[in-house]
């Protein structure tokens, strides 16, 4: 007898030491709940931020991030007993986003009678966040909502894996579609089979975003460039001024920058639209990118890298050196403030970017809630992203400075622009209503695989490896083979 | 008397109406599992998935014909019959088993409790202290009530605890909910089955059926054998000789993991490898107008004895792809194999302080590709990377002192198409080293002494005694080490994925073979494509060894 007590407490001090090394992991939901999925995913923001590659910080808390996330709500979904679980997934970059997220599912929980909801944090600074989502549709253990990026929501739709909530939709009083952004909701009530838009109903937006130009102010006052949110709020802020303030500033040491973006295709898009050029034919279903005005903005971006050098070297991560007060103007979205409020230590705001030959552009970033088409629970489902998308839940999330709410509305704009620094919040707000393209999936052809082939040559162009008229004689060839 | 006999017969009558049990049992099993296959063929429930049609089928055609056989092998007593039945058995059991366990949450149940553990520690520690209470009584021999209580003490302690750690990691409330899932058809019959299966393997274990069996020593240790074994074997076949073949299967389907796949012959392969050379009037004739732009992209052109050439592939990428991976491994192989030769050399000295090194290169072997990774991204950062910035200020120094005008390069290492390889065989080399060298060193031990003494004394110097003695003889190590690091070399991913934005590189250039198998199977969810392209890589790397190991034999035998 003595010994079994004796094995009992050597068990019990292995599992003591085992349990000190696994102490700071996930601790989820009790073992009687389904497990939650087991992935801990990927360094993906926003569909920005994972092309960007910009690897938020926070994801360090990854663990400890989960555990907190979703520990209370499966001790909740196990004293359910009968209720209905639903299991909601988005891409939060770091624990103050997660702790929102968390309070708003537990709001919404308690709301939703006879529903629990699992939230679950996605991302991992090793993995995709739409990889692993995919490879768990795949498997069947996908959440039942979950957030996925404008440009992929063609290729969920096409194939099946998210469902089209139109019919409940025209079924739920008080609900319109004019409530949001008409440019994400054009591509999320896209019909494929019919080409129309208004027949269908992907998914809900989450929220926008848009390019601004991050000041370090500091840089710009020492070399006494002329300031741009003066010259934007004079009409003034075109290519030629910012090329001048660029230049100034970078002639303030070798390893000063004027300008510096990161390596993928929002910020080189920006530089085609502005020129009044595109990724694609007006109806999408054809590659403009040999078009006349498409090569002059990419020949304008190109000089900055080569004739003007006055920017970080393409394909190098700016913000690290533009958090180090190394780069006066970083072009990046508005899920970058949390970050340079948090790291830089210089004077800083924001302004829009400068108008092009063909007179302002942007982009409008967006990502949608939708529902996972094996979804036992369709109605509760859509319930839950109408409750995830009302102006009070995207104030609480636009109060965080990360994104721009995606509901037309007084009461989450406000909560936006009241989060500063930046000051000058309303650069984003002027970037959303001056003439952006909406950033859209391509339902007539496969966006990874244009991108994919875009991105690579564009490269090699903005490096100096690749002329323009070769660029020109080749891309659309290539880049057309992504169209069905 | 009489009892003494009576006893073995009953036993033998038992035995015989157990092994009747086990013909009834097998033929009702042979019956079923036919049963079973002809309702695969008729049920709509794996509809539209053939593959897993057939591989039921095959399962139970299989327990058909091995219980079929089984049973009258049992009848006529013969020992094979006793193998046949203890297998399928044995199968069944496990699949009823793991199957119920499945079924019942049991898997998830676990995986959650490592998840619940960390609440339990708090009980752990007590139930330490209970058996630390229980230990301080072992003080009092000469007293035995006084020992008699801190015992009881420490026993009660220990149990409380441990209950109440059960109760914190949620096993026990877990136990009672999987208990409750026990109602449905298919758990019970899993949970049925399971017991059922497990009695028979108990009814042909027992050594009375093994002896009416005829079964002898030789085979009784066969069994043994196969029984430990199984494990691994059972591991092996399911989680990979399984899903290898499942990949050779979808490598011929367009399969996207969504959808029904369809069966498309060699059309993957066909893509993957098709190529098309054309002649050039000019060196910048435009491709499009020598070859069907809609089907092959440009991989190179040269000029040829004078003909200016054109190569075009349907799947330029691929051709990219696997020209990274070969100059990967013809620079990271050499620059990971032969800094650890010589390091370790070093590193078999006999001087103070050595273990010390050896562990500190052995270090980076075990650390986290993913942190390595992050931490050489900030170091090669062209603008504020600290490579660059000793670089510049080495050249700085230099300039100085010696009054030159060297330029600093600035090299751009993650971002220019020239140095993004480099960086990564670098990281790579630099990880690896240290395992070879800890290869390397064990290599060395293995090396008589008496055979340097012997070339000392023969006045051999030390590069000849490296050269002409350490070199040879460490050859079966090197060959390993070589061949080891080719095939993970072959297989880099990580490290580029993490390192790399977007993980391709710069123009391409840090494609490797297993990236772009990833993007094609978990990225564009081309699995039926990114199936064909791990053929195409296994077999390439399957040669590549073969080879090697051709070579290391002839020269084994001229040696």
């Amino acid at each position: 007898m003595k010994s079994i007590y004796r094995l009992l407490a050597i068990l019990s001090l292995v599992f003591f030491l085992v349990g000190c090394g696994g102490a700071a992991t996930p601790t989820d939901a009790p073992a009687e709940e389904e497990a939650p999925a087991e992935e801990e995913a990927p360094a993906e923001e926003e569909a920005a931020v994972e092309e960007e590659g910009v690897e938020e910080e926070p994801m360090e808390e990854e663990a400890a991030t989960e555990e907190e996330a979703s520990e209370e709500p499966a001790e909740a979904a196990a004293a359910s007993g009968d209720g209905i679980t639903l299991r909601w997934r988005t891409r939060p970059d770091n624990q103050a986003e997660i702790d929102v997220y968390q309070n708003v599912s537990d709001d919404i929980s308690s709301a939703m009678e006879g529903v629990t909801l699992l939230y679950e944090p996605g991302g991992s600074e090793t993995s995709s966040y739409q990889d692993v989502l995919k490879t768990e549709i795949a498997a069947g253990t996908a959440p039942d909502v979950f957030w996925i990026p404008g440009t992929d929501v063609a290729d969920f739709a096409t194939r099946g894996l998210i469902m089209d909530l139109r019919s409940m939709a025209d079924a739920t009083e008080g609900y319109s579609d004019d409530d949001f952004y008409p440019g994400p909701m054009e591509h999320l009530t896209f019909n494929p089979e019919s080409g129309s838009s208004g027949e269908a109903l992907w998914g809900l937006p989450r929220d926008v975003s848009t390019f601004a130009l991050y000041l370090n102010l500091d840089l710009i006052n020492e070399v006494g460039a002329p300031d741009p949110r003066e010259l934007a709020a004079n009409g003034n802020w075109n290519w030629d001024t910012f090329l001048e303030v660029a230049s100034a500033t970078r002639g303030l040491g070798s390893d000063i920058f004027g300008y510096g973006q990161n390596a993928w295709w929002g910020p080189y898009g920006y530089w085609i639209n502005a020129a009044g050029g595109s990724f694609f034919s007006e109806d999408r279903t054809a590659c403009a990118l040999n078009t006349e005005e498409s090569l002059a903005g990419l020949e304008f971006e190109q000089k900055l890298y080569t004739d003007f050098d006055v920017a970080v070297p393409y394909g190098e991560d700016s913000e690290p050196p533009f958090l180090a007060g190394k780069v006066a103007m970083f072009q990046n979205g508005r899920w970058a403030t949390p970050g340079t409020r948090a790291s830089a230590d210089f004077n800083w705001d924001v302004v829009e970017l400068p108008d092009g030959p063909a007179g302002p552009s942007n982009w409008l970033f967006w990502g949608a809630y939708v529902v996972n088409a094996k979804t036992e629970h369709p109605e509760e489902a859509w319930n839950l992203i109408q409750q995830l998308t009302t102006a009070e839940t995207q104030g609480k999330i636009a109060e965080l400075g990360a994104n721009v709410p995606s509901r037309v509305s007084e009461e989450a704009l406000d909560a936006f622009l009241n989060f500063t620094p930046p000051e000058n919040n309303q650069a984003f707000l002027n970037g959303l209503a001056n003439n952006p393209a909406t950033e859209g999936p391509l339902w007539a052809g496969s966006w990874p695989e244009y991108d994919a082939t875009m991105g690579p040559e564009v490269q090699a162009v903005l490096t100096g490896n690749k002329s323009i008229d070769d660029f020109a004689a080749s891309i659309c060839d290539e880049a057309n083979k992504a169209f069905n | 008397m009489a009892t003494v006999t009576a006893t073995p017969g009953h036993q033998a009558q038992n035995t015989d109406a157990w092994l009747t049990i086990a013909v009834v049992w097998h033929a009702l099993l042979c019956v079923a599992s036919l049963g079973g296959t002809f309702w695969l063929w008729q049920t709509e429930t794996i509809a539209g998935q053939s593959w897993l049609q057939t591989l039921l089928t095959v399962l139970l055609l299989l327990m058909a014909a091995a219980s079929g056989l089984a049973a009258p092998l049992i009848i006529r007593r013969d020992h094979r019959g006793r193998v046949l039945s203890l297998v399928v058995n044995y199968l069944g059991f496990l699949v009823c088993f793991f199957g119920a366990w499945h079924v019942l949450g049991i898997f998830s149940g676990l995986n959650d409790l490592a998840g619940t553990f960390g609440r339990g520690i708090p009980f752990l520690f007590a139930v330490f202290i209970g058996y630390l209470v229980g230990a301080f009584g072992d003080r009092f021999e000469d007293n035995p009530a006084q020992q008699q209580l801190f015992q009881r003490i420490g026993r009660i302690i220990m149990l409380v605890a441990f209950v109440m750690f059960l109760f914190a990691i949620g096993l026990v409330q877990g136990l009672i909910a999987i208990a409750g899932r026990i109602d449905g058809p298919l758990p019970i019959a899993l949970a049925v089955g399971s017991v059922l299966f497990a009695t028979m393997i108990w009814v042909m274990w027992r050594q009375p059926a093994a002896d009416a069996m005829n079964a002898n020593n030789s085979h009784t240790e066969m069994l043994n054998g196969y029984l430990f074994l199984s494990p691994n074997l059972l591991g092996f076949l399911v989680f990979f000789a399984g899903p290898l073949l499942f990949s050779l299967y979808i490598s011929f389907t367009d399969s996207d993991a969504f959808s029904t796949p369809n069966w498309v012959g060699f059309d993957n392969y066909a893509d993957i490898l098709n190529m098309s050379i054309a002649q050039l009037d000019a060196p910048n004739q435009p491709f499009s107008e020598v070859m069907d732009v809609s089907t092959y992209s440009e991989m190179t052109r040269f000029n040829f004895f004078g003909q200016n050439i054109v190569i075009g592939a349907e799947d330029r990428l691929f051709w990219l792809a696997l020209r990274n991976t070969i100059v990967f491994v013809l620079v990271a192989v050499p620059l990971s194999v032969i800094p650890a030769l010589f390091l370790s050399n070093l590193l078999n000295s006999k001087i103070p302080g050595m273990k010390f090194f050896r562990a500190v290169y052995f270090i980076p072997s075990i650390a986290a590709v993913v942190g390595i990774a992050l931490i050489w991204q900030l170091l090669f950062n062209a603008t504020i990377g600290y490579i660059n910035y000793f670089i510049a200020t080495g050249i700085e120094f230099t300039n100085q002192i010696l009054g030159t005008a060297i330029a600093d390069p600035q090299i751009r290492w993650l971002s220019d198409s020239r140095t993004a390889l480099l960086s990564v065989i670098i990281i790579v080399a630099w990880q690896t080293m240290g395992f070879n060298t800890v290869l390397f060193l064990a290599g060395l031990q293995n090396i008589p002494k008496d055979l340097y003494e012997a070339a000392t004394v023969d006045g051999a110097g030390s590069w000849a005694q490296f050269w002409r003695i350490t070199l040879p003889m460490l050859a079966p190590t090197t060959f390993f080490v070589v061949t080891m690091t080719t095939i993970q070399a072959m297989q880099v991913f990580d490290h580029i994925f993490i390192l790399m934005n977007p993980p391709a590189g710069p123009n391409n250039s840090t494609l490797s073979m297993v990236l772009y198998l990833y993007q094609k199977g978990f990225q564009r969810f081309e699995q039926g494509y990114a199936s064909a392209i791990a053929w195409v890589l296994f077999i390439f790397i399957f040669a590549l060894t073969f080879l090697r190991f051709q070579r290391e034999r002839a020269s084994a035998y001229e040696g």
